[in-house]
């Protein structure tokens, strides 16, 4: 190592104790969230801070079984891959015409679409209320898929219509001459191309809709068919003395999109710098 | 792009039909449940409400009983604490953003692992983070211990329970929730300056501080336009955070109320002792509330489309 190594690193030293700070900031609430599982809420109000010196499972057991927390999380799968599925086949059916063919009336179309993403659909609850209402969608996982399709269609069909734009017109035209139909085009020969804007839409429809309780909290009066999030915020008034159960309910709840992170996180990085949209 | 062709061949016909069978899916589940309600919210605004039955046409009534009490203490309160939400998200998660993603850019190693640490956050639900904050910063929580053990603190911490500082907590939890976004956004913005640009300042003697002032900054418009577009956006629906950590009732004492929160009293029955709905009360706050958000979104883009540094 040179001098002018050496002084480089020092100059840099002030930077890296700043970036090192906030990184503390974000994983020490983490750590605190992850040990206090495998504590006894009595060492909880103890020591907050070290390791559990029992670890237990206690805690993982009562959230699962007493608090029902295994039909929240089948709620909630159920739902967000509804939604993905949904989302994905029904914004790239109308991305690829909208994108590949001459119509004269796509650009309107795409644009009406397009509107969607920063629509405040919340303030259209009311309504929203009374059409599931009028539909028998209250109290339904089908009802929530429907309307977190219809929030997340206006992002994926722009995202999918902006990569499909640019790939070449001879991709289609050789299935086409041999007959093949446009839905095999689409599915077959487009898509598999794309498939990295297919990977954005779904994990970000994925995160959006796993994450969310406004929608839950309006439509879903019966227990039978919460969704996690939306448990959670009874759950914490409930049981807000045992402190151990609630943590081990907010790590499971988290460890789907934990899970998802860790083996995406690139992807998800590069998504969100290019498009910024999450929420 | 549209061009109008003479004749429509016949293939021309059977080209359109497949298009339109094709969008069509897509276009009634988002008109359905995206665009109708949101239309007739607006347009229910102008009615008298029972319930959730549509009375008879009462013009703007509905906008002048917003602006009288009882309805504009609260209005105007939840108002304010939106605009203080705003503010203290653009300085303190989109300026240190900013301040990290310059501090990343100029290091060539542990970006990614940083970025990715710093963005996790924001892939948790609210109701995750508001539920852990809360958590965290109850009296006898794990904050209170650590500010005991520096010497910060004497006795309970309550600041959640404290009217002039639980608005300030609750940003700060929502930062803290989406630092990573600004960080992601401003280190693409970055790498995307030609690196020119940055030796020529850096061997005119120019610091890194005055470097990021004077050079980057100018060519970040994009990055800030979409930032503060976005920031504005979600400050303005914010409704989760509050909901998870003071109650739909923005305790304490309204002080932590928002727009969403009380169109949600207002809507859903929350508001005041006997939780009676006033639809028509609440279709107006969103009606304003829509017509806030688009004017303003519209605004801030062309705001920052005229500052647009081009080559």
């Amino acid at each position: 190592m040179t001098n002018l190594d050496v002084a480089q690193r020092i100059r840099q030293l002030p930077g890296w104790i700043v970036l090192a700070l906030w990184a503390l900031v974000v994983a020490v609430p983490l750590y605190i969230l992850i040990v206090s599982c495998f504590k006894t809420t009595a060492e909880i109000y103890g020591d907050k801070f070290g390791l559990p010196t029992n670890w237990t499972l206690d805690n993982f057991a009562n959230a699962w079984t007493q608090a029902q927390f295994a039909r929240y999380m089948w709620n909630s799968f159920a739902v967000t891959g509804g939604a993905v599925i949904l989302t994905l086949v029904v914004s790239a059916m109308a991305a690829f015409p909208l994108s590949r063919y001459q119509l004269g009336w796509s650009s309107p179309v795409l644009a009406f679409f397009l509107a969607g993403v920063m629509l405040p659909i919340r303030l259209a609850s009311v309504e929203l209320f009374t059409l599931m209402k009028t539909l028998d969608l209250l109290d339904s996982r089908l009802g929530l898929i429907f309307v977190y399709s219809a929030i997340r269609i206006p992002f994926a069909v722009f995202i999918l219509a902006n990569f499909m734009r640019v790939l070449p017109k001879e991709l289609e035209e050789a299935a086409r001459l041999d007959g093949a139909k446009e839905w095999r085009i689409l599915f077959r020969i487009i898509l598999p191309t794309i498939k990295p804007a297919v990977a954005i839409v779904a994990i970000f429809t994925a995160i959006a809709v796993w994450n969310d309780f406004f929608f839950p909290l309006i439509f879903i009066f019966d227990d039978d068919y919460k969704t996690v999030p939306l448990a959670i915020t009874t759950f914490i008034g409930q049981f807000r003395t045992d402190w151990g159960m609630v943590f081990a309910a907010l790590a499971i709840s988290m460890m789907p999109v934990l899970v998802m992170y860790l083996l995406l996180a690139r992807q998800i990085r590069e998504g969100v710098g290019a498009t910024g949209g999450l929420k | 792009m549209s061009t109008s062709r003479p004749r429509a061949a016949p293939v021309e016909w059977q080209k359109h039909r497949s298009a339109a069978l094709f969008v069509l899916p897509a276009l009634v589940i988002y008109c359905l449940f995206v665009i109708y309600p949101l239309a007739s919210s607006l347009w229910g605004s102008l009615f008298e409400w029972r319930g959730f039955r549509m009375r008879g046409f009462v013009g703007l009534d509905n906008f002048a009983r917003l602006f009288v009490e009882p309805s504009w203490t609260k209005l105007s309160g939840a108002f304010t604490h939106n605009v203080f939400w705003f503010l203290g998200i653009m300085v303190l998660q989109n300026g240190l953003g900013l301040i990290f993603a310059y501090l990343l850019f100029l290091r060539r190693r542990g970006t990614a692992f940083l970025q990715s640490v710093f963005f996790f956050p924001a892939v948790l639900s609210p109701v995750i983070v508001g539920a852990l904050w809360r958590l965290l910063l109850t009296p006898d929580g794990a904050v209170e211990s650590l500010l005991h053990s520096l010497g910060l603190l004497e006795g309970r911490l309550t600041i959640l329970g404290d009217s002039t500082w639980a608005l300030w907590v609750l940003i700060a939890v929502d930062a803290w929730n989406w630092m990573g976004l600004p960080v992601l956004i401003f280190t693409a913005g970055l790498r995307q300056i030609q690196p020119e640009v940055f030796e020529a300042a850096r061997l005119d003697g120019a610091g890194n501080g005055r470097i990021l002032w004077s050079i980057a900054l100018p060519q970040l418009v994009p990055s800030i336009s979409s930032l503060t577009t976005l920031t504005f956006i979600n400050t303005f629906n914010q409704f989760d955070l509050v909901y998870v950590m003071q109650g739909v009732q923005g305790n304490p004492n309204f002080a932590t109320d928002t727009l969403v929160t009380y169109f949600f009293r207002l809507a859903f029955g929350a508001e005041g002792a006997v939780g009676i709905t006033d639809i028509g009360l609440a279709l107006a706050l969103g009606t304003l509330l829509f017509l806030l958000l688009t004017v303003v979104t519209i605004g801030l883009l062309r705001f920052f489309e005229r500052r647009t540094v081009r080559f």
